[in-house]
């Protein structure tokens, strides 16, 4: 179990990460999300024991290890850059840790083989023990990083963007096999990306981080259906976000009064995923379902689905996502007047200070 | 179109000139190294054709009105001392450019000071530590002060070299190396150095030959047992032979022997790994 608390780091007075409190369970499946400039690769770093904080501690298995040097915490960490050794064939690079090591290096070269041997076949590698590391493509160099580090058995596997590199193909593949090589390992892994899909499909529980603070730690479809913060509901990329003032439970939207009950007054935003609302061109809004004026602006197709764009009367920007196997697609001019309606009881209230009514108070984050 | 003929005529005329003005005196030097002994001068025409001066340089022709060059032992002191230069100004610049890798107080200030002893001219600085010798009493010898002399003057060009080579360092394979559990030491042993080692071998050529054939710190702090260069420049002061050019082409030829080493040692650290790749593809 890793365990940080109130880790604090900031660079030339610009704080990177501010005060962060996580607990890292064994045998898990953890993603953090966050957009670039969010610290999470600085809060990587940190654990890694690459940066050092400017206070907090960090703990492995109750163990102090805040101002251990890197190669005394029995951390992996794969980089996004890969950092594979020029110099060596894949059976070297990642026999490297094996051999090499302060604590508990491995004398005997079978076994060294033999480790890196399973290693390989582990990661589909087996054919390719004898080449150049320069003569391989970027997912494979990606498999050697990724083994090379797993190899060494570490507590905790930190991954920096380890699909970031890779063509979509890849990216996808590469996804499934990540999660199958954990569960045949049963080490923690700690993803970060700044891809709200692949954080959303590969953590067993996901970390929304931004501006250096944690914003939401919960497991993947609890932070995609009851963001805690409107910022999470920008990152998960699925939300409409309105934003205006409350005033006696509606929100404010132009001339429309939304439903919004339980909200207090002033500032606030309100949001409906893209899936939750239905354009009208020539049929009336249901009863009971919340509608707005509309114009069309374009469509786009993705295969099983049509993500069309609109645009409010206050020039806010709307998407509607729709799915093919349930409905058949609509094509629209643009420029054409229409409405776009949800049921209420769909849509997220947000505070003035971001953060999401009704949800519990952030803390401990465990 | 005329215009870029014209354009091409004057750079050729102008790469011409530079060549015959780099290789010349080479030339020239080369060919009177061939002058006939022990009556040819240093002067056209060449009376006959000989290998005279390059036996008497080896001291392998009957005694004669020319001395022969004192060179045997100079030579000897000139190439222990360039290696010793080479030793302590590769080592000490890899390591200095290792420390400006990360930037601590104070490091504008300490990269000045140590180009400054590439920067100041020589002679000033042969001839203050010739009077910082006596002032000290230290015997003034070309293992001693000259040996601190040239590692001061070689040094910098070391460390600029490792300097630049550490620029296009990526770090992230030592954070690597370190997160699989490898002390930074032994990271250094196994990882940086093997890849930084074309710079490495860059640097050592730099303080090498410039300590080989370093002249005026040299001859203020070198005292009475001289080094290659200032032997010969005192054979200048009494008649110049041909024997002086058949070592210099002896000398040239050697730095050619060296640069090729150096040329043949890169390419082998660099070609290990399609070597190795081509080796994989025929099994």
């Amino acid at each position: 179990m890793l365990e940080l608390r109130r880790v604090t780091k900031a660079f030339a007075g610009v704080p990177a990460i501010d005060a962060v409190d996580l607990t890292i369970h064994d045998d898990e499946y953890l993603t953090l999300l966050g957009p670039s400039g969010s610290g999470k690769s600085t809060l990587l770093r940190l654990i890694a024991g690459l940066e050092v904080c400017d206070s907090g501690t960090i703990s492995l298995d109750g163990e102090d290890i805040t101002y251990s040097p890197t190669h005394l915490r029995n951390l992996g960490f794969v980089q996004q850059s890969y950092g594979l050794f020029p110099h060596m064939n894949v059976f070297d690079n990642v026999a490297f840790g094996l051999r090499h090591r302060t604590h508990n290096p491995i004398e005997d070269s079978s076994e060294v083989d033999r480790r890196v041997k399973a290693m390989l076949d582990l990661v589909g590698l087996s054919e390719l023990g004898q080449r150049m590391v320069g003569q391989l493509s970027g997912g494979q160099k990606q498999r050697v990083s990724l083994a090379r580090t797993l190899v060494t058995e570490p507590k905790v596997c930190l991954l920096d963007e380890p699909l970031g590199a890779l063509d979509a193909n890849l990216r996808e593949r590469m996804t499934v096999e990540l999660r199958k090589i954990r569960e045949a390992l049963g080490v923690t892994f700690m993803h970060v990306t700044g891809n709200e899909d692949e954080a959303l499909a590969m953590g067993d529980r996901m970390i929304v981080l931004d501006h250096g603070r944690l914003l939401q730690v919960a497991p993947p479809d609890m932070v995609y259906r009851e963001p805690d913060n409107v910022a999470v509901a920008r990152f998960v990329n699925a939300y409409n976000i309105l934003e205006g003032r409350v005033s006696d439970g509606a929100f404010l939207q132009d001339d429309a009064r939304l439903p919004a009950a339980g909200a207090p007054d002033g500032k606030g935003y309100y949001a409906i995923r893209h899936d939750a609302a239905t354009i009208h061109h020539g049929s009336e809004p249901p009863e009971g379902a919340v509608a707005l004026p509309a114009t069309f602006v374009t469509e786009e197709f993705l295969g099983s689905r049509f993500f069309y764009f609109l645009r409010l009367d206050d020039g806010t920007v709307f998407e509607v996502e729709r799915h093919l196997s349930r409905e058949d697609p609509i094509h629209l001019e643009a420029g054409t007047r229409c409405m776009v309606s949800w049921d209420p009881r769909n849509a997220l209230h947000f505070g003035a200070d971001g953060n999401r009514i009704g949800a519990p108070a952030m803390k401990g984050a465990a | 179109m005329q215009n870029n003929g014209f354009l091409r005529t004057a750079l050729g005329l102008y790469t011409a000139l530079f060549i015959i003005f780099l290789y010349g005196p080479f030339v020239v030097m080369g060919i009177l190294s061939f002058q006939a002994g022990p009556e040819g001068g240093p002067q056209f025409p060449i009376i006959e054709w000989s290998t005279y001066w390059y036996r008497h340089v080896f001291g392998l022709t009957p005694p004669s009105r020319v001395a022969p060059l004192p060179i045997g032992e100079a030579l000897l002191r000139s190439l222990t001392l360039a290696f010793a230069t080479m030793v302590v100004s590769t080592v000490l610049g890899t390591l200095t450019a290792q420390g400006f890798r990360r930037n601590f107080r104070g490091s504008g200030p300490v990269f000045y000071l140590v180009v400054l002893g590439m920067m100041v001219p020589g002679v000033l600085l042969g001839l203050g530590m010739a009077l910082v010798a006596d002032q000290l009493d230290i015997a003034r010898t070309w293992w001693g002060t000259a040996f601190v002399l040239h590692v001061v003057y070689t040094f910098p060009f070391a460390f600029l070299v490792m300097l630049a080579i550490f620029n296009r360092f990526d770090k992230s394979v030592e954070e690597a190396a370190w997160a699989l559990g490898v002390s930074p030491g032994r990271t250094f042993r196994k990882i940086t150095f093997p890849m930084i080692f074309p710079g490495v071998l860059s640097a050592m050529l730099f303080a090498f030959t410039l300590s080989y054939d370093e002249f005026p710190r040299t001859l203020f702090t070198g005292g009475s047992e001289v080094t290659m260069p200032i032997a010969i420049y005192g054979t200048f002061a009494v008649e110049i032979h041909p024997n002086i050019f058949a070592f210099g082409v002896l000398t040239t030829l050697f730095s050619f022997a060296l640069l090729s080493t150096y040329g043949i040692l890169m390419a082998m650290s660099v070609r290990r790994a399609k070597f190795a790749a081509v080796q994989e593809d025929i099994e």
